[in-house]
């Protein structure tokens, strides 16, 4: 499938301090506003793969809630070791509409 | 035994992480064995799969410090073992785990 | 002669297994609580007394006279033997 913008979302729906899960191309992953930016990180946790949604987010860092491993939305590296991270898409807000790139 | 299934997910969960931060598991395979067993236990019967040489104080800002591979925790201790401190992870161009003692944190002046 | 050799241990540690095991071998009189299979209150007491004597979480935690080692240090064991004896 080519690369391309897909909308996930009306940036209404987000609010900050919660992650908002869509599921672009059948792909889980979670919008998380913060710092006045959107971020887009994978479901998935690089521990042992525990769905991120329902983790603290504070700032720029989600929390596991499996285990507390955290990691920085921005790169999604975990903050203890930040060679290990989950993915991160590319996000675009066009009038109000929340797209991401695949 | 009897969490074999378990024992293998764990494998794979932790194989990639502890390559990323420059350790392996340890080639002592009976070793690897008996702690994948433990910490497949833990996790069933408290929830996670806690290192099994490290007690819980039922505190979770505490014990979520010590569920495997807990590396990230403790790596300044760890690296200067190059071992993890139940001998589970090793770094990777170690071929003789049994020359790697354990060394008291305190030992390296690290606090726990 | 002081204290009792004391071995704080969990009986999901193998290096725990191998201080007990060091001990028996040596044939001294030593006392070992594999402190997981107690019940919670009496657990969390002596994993608080542990922690007291070595600052350590990590096991065995093991008192011979009155020195305190964490870990499993068989040389560290026999010199403090030694000294013992
Ligand atoms: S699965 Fe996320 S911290 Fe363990």
């Amino acid at each position: 499938m080519a690369e391309s913008w897909i909308k996930v979302a009306d940036e209404g729906a987000l609010s900050d301090g919660r992650a908002l899960p869509v599921y672009p191309r059948g792909l889980g992953m979670l919008l998380v506003r913060a710092g006045g930016a959107v971020y887009a990180i994978a479901n998935r946790c690089a521990h042992m793969a525990c769905p991120l949604e329902g983790g603290a987010c504070e700032a720029f860092i989600i929390t596991c809630p499996c285990h507390d491993w955290r990691f920085d939305v921005r790169t999604g590296a975990f903050v203890e070791a930040p060679e290990i991270a989950v993915p991160t898409y590319p996000v675009r807000v066009t009038d109000g509409e929340v797209f991401v790139h695949l | 035994m009897g969490h074999e299934a378990r024992k293998g997910a764990l494998r794979d969960f932790y194989t990639p992480l502890v390559a990323a931060m420059g350790y392996k598991f340890t080639p002592d395979d009976e070793l690897a064995d008996f702690l994948l067993e433990q910490e497949a236990a833990l996790e069933e019967t408290k929830g996670a799969p806690y290192c099994p040489c490290q007690v819980r104080t039922r505190e979770r800002e505490h014990d979520m410090t010590i569920v495997c591979p807990c590396i990230p925790f403790h790596r300044a201790h760890f690296d200067a073992m190059r071992r993890c401190w139940c001998g589970l992870f090793v770094h990777q161009d170690v071929t003789d785990p049994d020359s790697l003692p354990q060394i008291p944190a305190s030992e390296l002046g690290i606090r726990e | 002669m002081s204290d009792p050799i004391f071995v704080y241990a969990l009986s999901t540690c193998p290096w725990c297994h191998k201080a007990k095991k060091y001990f028996e071998d040596k044939g001294v009189v030593f006392e070992a609580v594999d402190i997981d299979l107690l019940p919670d209150d009496e657990s969390d007491r002596l994993a608080a007394e542990a922690f007291e004597l070595s600052g350590s979480r990590a096991y065995p935690v093991v008192r011979i006279g009155g020195e305190v080692i964490v870990g499993f240090l068989p040389e560290r064991f026999d010199q403090l033997l030694e000294a013992e004896a």
